[in-house]
């Protein structure tokens, strides 16, 4: 055993100096999906929920381009809204989360189940926008934080249709196979929150969410004025942490740290927290800074100041020459290549129509026979019934 | 009864008309009964044989419809296409046992100063050396001798080439500007025929390796991640190299084949408010985009943006101080124009400055540079340059955006991936080989994304399209593994890569996947329970009366028999 042990050692040594490139524990940007389900006036909390949590990682640095925001009601423009223009999350009314500057990127009906799973599977079509994908790779961290009216394992959209803890399970794990993630922390806030994160099955992610099966998911508190509830409690002291703790990417504090400041008293039912998908498990996932989803981290690499243009400027006359070279080279090429043209066009000709004739062949190809013969038996048979079914019913008979 | 149309009938026609309606044969047999009071309740006339053969073939015609026409019908239409996929052969590709990468790289040597058996035995030599130097078998640096009439040119087809000339000691150096190494020699160097080493050829293969070192490293650290078994392990390398090289992949960009690049100019006030951006990306960044073209398209925009806020408002930055220097939410970075990756290269006019080493850190600032640096660049990003001015200008001449562009150029080379080390001409194929090494593998973990994917959801649709792409994937696949090392070889890799991203993300692969079977239930129930129940009522009365008859029947020849 310690043998083997000590001949393993040079190969350890030599994964050693490989690991900081193939491991790739470090993640490059940040991602956020934040999404509301429910529509209407008496949900303005899920709304105020959802804005309040882009607030907060715009404020950590995610830019706009990486905050992917499903919005499913207007609620700054309702007509019942005694504050035009504004949302807030608050009874004291100092942050208007509308503000000036908000993007949302799936509005109002867009924001359905199969759109969910488009985007997080990035199945979409080809017109649509940059803006509304989740262009994240495996080198990506993504923050996906959902409310809404849920029940056992769905989570209701709109009021029309409902997304699975499986279909939800399944998008990850497609997320997972085409490497589009590194981590997720998944945040949910509806009641029997914690059921929806109960069917997830791909690896490195951390699940949260506000409440145990047949548990309800409380509202914070109503501003009378208002006159709806403007906040979750879960998300509420999600914030609450958020803004007293983290203060700028810089922070420290871990996802273990926000884990448990959440109490029974405060959030008026069981919060649930699920490391075992996690690399490393529950330590691991503890250690994970807040800022690692919230935020957005960027390691810049300052340039040396000095003798580095005289460097450039050299690379800039060696490219110009290059490029000439180049130049030079496929002009020369391209003569070479027009005599051999001239003197043996035709079996060019020759060689390019059999090469067509090895490109690919689709696989399934129904012939366009059978088609045409299906089609003429389809109207023969009905012709038949048709003259079967008078002859039937002539009064001569 | 329970004949679903005899059901119909009844129920359409009020009960007083019933009896009018019936046969005349059967009023006979009402009066009849009439008659007699004496048996109670009233029974209904005898069915006609013929009555009964009606009804059975009406019920056995139904179910002929249910079984032969609803139900085929029912299973075309709730069936899932899904069109066969090679699955075997994509999990091969993505397991890398259809392909092992190997790029044979061909090294021509000139040597004209010495006789062709002199310049044979050399190569001879040298190959030997190099063959034992190396221990990554997916990267052969094969040597051939270039014909003495090449003189004066390179090999186009071959990856380096080697000129030879005598000299008064052993020198490498590399051309700047074609992909030559121009070696010297001594005139003892030459080997003798029958020496089994020479110190030139150790030479020669030491100079070729170091040369090649970091391509291999990176291919091989490529492999590796990608789960392809490799059996090198790079060996002797300075920390130096290996960071740089753990620093690549997170610094470049994912490989697209068109990038978009954004010069935007940001000013803290009002001035200065046009720039000649366009002569200056003409002269100094132009040279380097054109010789990148046969690996990249480049489209560019720019744009000017006055009283622009940074993220952060120190007149000195410090290190964590750049990383929110942008202003996410504000500065209209994210064009999206089209469907290209955009790296953003950022003019910042301010009297902000960046603190060099030694005000941060006043311990260890020993070599920190007299003046300050101005860029720094964000890894998959871009570049932000902050550039001092006088507060009146106007007008940025191209003159004044050369160090800006300069340092732009710089850090697109690095964004792209492209290697650190070498002669520039020997960068630029490095970087090519190292994109369809890339590509390759990309391409082939996504065929078997696909088929894990395509078995682990056995109710996900998969269309035509999907195997087409398939289809066409391995084909360029394959050519592209034939060609590794070639220019072809990227753009076949290239054609693979954006051809199994299509068929893994074909649009129509998304529905919902998952219906438990309370959803079942409740779809189907509605509508088929009201149909099925005349149905099997229907048949099951009609069968317990065809037993019944026969029953009777079998009763009725013994009688006989017994009579």
């Amino acid at each position: 055993m310690k043998l083997s042990g000590m001949f393993r050692l040079p190969v350890l040594l030599g994964a050693a100096l490989l690991a900081p490139a193939t491991l790739g524990a470090e993640h490059t940007s940040n991602w956020a999906v934040l999404v509301c389900t429910s529509r209407f006036w008496f949900n303005y909390r899920h709304l105020a929920n959802v804005l309040s949590i882009y607030r907060t990682v715009k404020r950590l640095g995610i830019p706009d381009s990486q905050i992917i925001l499903m919005l499913p009601d207007d609620m700054a423009c309702n007509p019942r809204n005694a504050f035009p223009g504004t949302v807030y999350s608050n009874a004291d009314r100092a942050v208007d989360l509308y503000g000036d500057n908000i993007e949302v990127d799936y509005r109002g009906y867009e924001v359905t189940v199969e759109n969910f799973i488009r985007l997080l599977t990035d199945r979409v079509g080809e017109e649509m926008p940059r803006s509304k994908r989740l262009l994240t790779d495996d080198r990506s961290n993504i923050l996906v934080y959902m409310t809404g009216h849920g029940g056992n394992e769905f989570l209701k959209f709109q009021d029309a249709e409902e997304i699975g803890a499986f279909d939800l399970a399944d998008a990850f794990e497609q997320m997972w196979e085409k490497k589009r993630y590194n981590e997720i922390l998944f945040m949910i806030d509806t009641c029997q929150a914690n059921t929806m994160y109960s069917k997830l099955y791909s690896p490195n992610i951390i699940a949260t969410g506000s409440s145990e099966l047949d548990q309800s998911s409380y509202s914070h508190h109503a501003d009378n004025d208002i006159g709806v509830a403007v906040i979750d409690r879960y998300t509420y002291y999600n914030l609450e942490f958020l803004e007293t703790e983290v203060r700028d990417t810089s922070s420290k504090k871990t996802l273990g740290d926000l884990f448990d400041s959440y109490t029974y008293e405060k959030i008026h039912s069981h919060a649930g927290v699920r490391y075992d998908l996690f690399r490393g498990g529950a330590e691991a996932a503890r250690k994970r800074l807040v800022t690692d989803f919230f935020g957005n981290v960027q390691n810049v690499e300052v340039d040396g100041a000095g003798n580095t243009t005289a460097l450039e400027e050299e690379l800039l006359s060696l490219s110009r020459t290059i490029a000439v070279l180049h130049h030079k080279a496929d002009e020369e090429e391209e003569a070479v290549a027009a005599q051999r043209k001239n003197a043996t066009g035709q079996a060019e000709v020759k060689a390019s129509a059999q090469k067509n004739v090895h490109s690919v062949k689709p696989l399934t190809d129904e012939n366009w026979w059978s088609k045409k013969v299906y089609g003429a038996a389809a109207v023969a048979g009905c012709t038949l019934l048709w003259g079967l079914s008078s002859y039937l019913e002539s009064p001569g008979r | 009864m329970g004949n679903p149309l005899a059901l119909a009938m009844s129920t359409q026609q009020p009960p007083d008309n019933g009896a009018a309606n019936l046969e005349s044969s059967s009023t006979s047999a009402i009066t009849l009964s009439n008659n007699d009071g004496v048996q109670g309740k009233k029974q209904p006339p005898p069915e006609k044989p013929s009555d009964i053969r009606r009804r059975s073939h009406i019920i056995l015609s139904f179910w002929l419809i249910v079984l032969c026409l609803g139900l085929p019908i029912w299973w075309k239409t709730t069936t899932i296409y899904r069109a066969d996929l090679p699955l075997q052969e994509m999990l091969d590709w993505s397991d890398g046992k259809a392909c092992r990468p190997v790029f044979p790289l061909h090294i021509s040597i000139q040597a004209n100063a010495l006789q062709e058996h002199e310049a044979q035995n050399l190569l001879r030599l040298t190959q030997h050396a190099l063959d034992d130097l190396n221990d990554f078998s997916g990267h052969h640096l094969r040597l051939q001798l270039a014909p003495p009439s090449a003189a004066g040119h390179y090999d186009r087809d071959s990856v380096l080439t080697i000129r030879l000339a005598p000299g008064e000691t052993t020198t490498a150096k590399f051309d700047p500007h074609e992909p030559v190494l121009d070696i010297t020699y001594p005139s003892n160097g030459i080997p003798s025929p029958t020496s089994s080493s020479s110190p030139l050829a150790t030479y020669v293969a030491g100079q070729l390796r170091s040369a090649f070192a970091e391509e291999q490293a990176a291919i091989s650290s490529l492999l590796s991640a990608n789960s392809i078994p490799s059996d090198h392990r790079p060996q002797g390398f300075s920390p130096d190299a290996s960071d740089a090289l753990s620093k690549r992949p997170a610094r470049s960009l994912r490989y697209a084949p068109t990038y978009h690049l954004t010069f935007s100019l940001f000013t803290s006030g009002p001035l200065p408010s046009s720039w000649d951006i366009e002569g200056a990306i003409d002269q100094y960044m132009k040279p380097v985009l054109d010789i990148l073209s046969p690996i990249h398209n480049f489209t560019i925009d720019t744009q000017v943006q006055l009283y622009a806020t940074p993220g952060v408002q120190n007149e000195v930055l410090n290190k964590e101080d750049l990383s929110s220097f942008i202003n996410a939410a504000e500065w209209p970075l994210s064009p999206s124009i089209g469907g290209a990756p955009t790296i953003n290269f950022i003019v910042f006019v301010g009297n902000q400055t960046i603190a060099t080493l030694s005000q941060q850190s006043p311990g260890e600032g020993d070599d920190a540079p007299a003046s300050a640096s101005h860029s720094w660049l964000i890894p998959q990003w871009g570049t932000v340059y902050l550039l001092p001015l006088p507060h009146d200008t106007t007008h940025l001449p191209a003159s004044a955006l050369k160090q800006p562009l300069l340092a732009f150029t710089s850090h697109l080379l690095s964004l792209t991936g492209i290697p650190q080390s070498g002669s520039l001409p020997l960068r630029l194929s490095t970087l090519a080989r190292i994109r369809s090494a890339d590509l390759l593998l990309r391409a082939s973990s996504t065929l078997g994304s696909l088929a894990r994917l395509a078995l682990a959801l056995p109710s996900i649709s998969i269309p035509r399209s999907v195997a087409d792409g398939v289809a066409k994937t391995i084909k360029h696949l394959r050519l592209a593994c034939e060609s590794l090392g070639e220019p072809e070889g990227l753009a076949h890799a290239r054609i693979a890569e954006a051809e199994a991203e299509r068929a893994f993300f074909e649009k129509s692969m998304v529905g919902q996947l998952y219906f438990p079977d309370e959803h079942k239930i409740a779809v189907y129930l509605p509508l088929l329970g009201p149909v099925a129940v005349p149905l099997v009522m229907g048949l099951i009365n009609e069968l317990k009366a065809w037993r019944k008859r026969r029953w009777e029947a079998a009763e009725a020849g013994k009688g006989k028999k017994m009579e």
